[in-house]
């Protein structure tokens, strides 16, 4: 395990993202990373507060559109957040807080993908009332995503 | 801006400054609040921008203005947070040009939605769903956007880019 960390650690593209002095590398990246996390943390939020009940005069399936750019934003995230692995392995793989966040991230978008699936599926229940079990995963997605967002920042700190 | 020196050699030498750098805790806890306060803020704004722009046009602009307060929280948590940054290393940022424009784009953020609000805001909120919105406040929408995206790319590549790390 620690020689494939090390491998990767010490493959090109890792070097590359940690070491090279472009603008295009390791700070691009992380910046990129961080415009997707505000994208999908942001969105997430602007969703799961209209079911937990705010904003009440935004009809829920209007916000449809927003899933597609979350989607893009993800992916955005999946693949920077490889590189940023990539570039730091030996030590990310080694800090619990990493393992949590990535647990974190999964509920997160299992529940991100379970509100979409829900506002396609009932759209005509849900404009005339939010389903209970539709606001606690509201709740649950603000939850996991804003403990991703914490695990992620802790990591710069251990 | 070395000519605030006296103002951040000042601040360096508060208690509080002392206490933020001593603390294991403050700034890994204000960090985190910070990023939590602009995916608010990035959200809902950027929601709101699109609505402006033309797009979800379903939902009207007074609608998606419901969501404003909660912008409003992810903005005060980050200008207090940001103020912790600052108090705790005021060198790092007033000698740093990137923090500058930072500033710079949150003004104009400021500026923009002042105009918008003072000029614009009660025509647009008249406006029922599925309206277009005119041309000055699809560039009102804009600026905003842009502005946010920027103070973000700033804050992020502040300790890369400008020349105080």
């Amino acid at each position: 395990m620690t020689d494939l960390l090390a491998s990767i650690e010490g493959s090109a593209l890792a070097v590359w993202t940690r070491e090279s002095p472009s603008i295009w590398a390791y700070s691009t990246i992380l910046t990129l990373h961080t415009f997707g996390l505000a994208i999908v943390a942001g969105a997430n939020a602007v969703i799961d507060f209209r079911l937990l009940g705010v904003a009440p005069r935004i009809p829920v399936a209007a916000l449809g559109p927003l899933f597609p750019i979350m989607w893009w934003a993800f992916a955005l995230n999946f693949v920077t957040g490889i590189l940023l692995f990539m570039a730091d392995a030996t030590t990310k793989a080694g800090q619990r807080v990493f393992y949590v966040k990535l647990a974190m991230i999964a509920l997160a978008f299992l529940v991100t993908l379970a509100v979409a699936k829900s506002l396609r599926r009932d759209a005509d229940a849900i404009a005339a009332a939010i389903p209970a079990n539709l606001r606690m995963l509201a709740m649950l997605s603000l939850l996991l995503w804003t403990a991703a967002i914490v695990a992620g920042r802790l990591l710069a700190y251990q | 801006m070395t000519s605030l020196d006296p103002l951040v050699q000042w601040l360096q030498a508060t208690q509080l400054s002392l206490w933020i750098n001593q603390s294991t805790w403050v700034w890994p806890l204000c960090e985190t609040l910070h990023f939590i306060g602009l995916s608010l803020l990035l959200g809902v704004t950027g929601f709101f921008d699109l609505r402006l722009i033309g797009f979800f046009k379903r939902v009207s602009v007074a609608a998606a203005k419901d969501l404003m307060p909660l912008a409003l929280i992810g903005f005060a948590i980050n200008a207090a947070t940001g103020a912790v940054f600052l108090i705790g290393l005021p060198g790092q940022y007033v000698h740093n040009r990137v923090w500058w424009f930072k500033l710079g784009f949150i003004l104009l953020a400021g500026v923009n939605a002042l105009l918008y609000e003072t000029r614009l805001s009660a025509r647009v909120l008249a406006l029922a769903p599925g309206e277009d919105t005119p041309g000055t406040v699809k560039l009102i929408g804009l600026v905003s956007l842009v502005s946010w995206l920027a103070v973000l790319y700033c804050g992020r590549m502040l300790p890369f880019l400008g020349d105080a790390f």
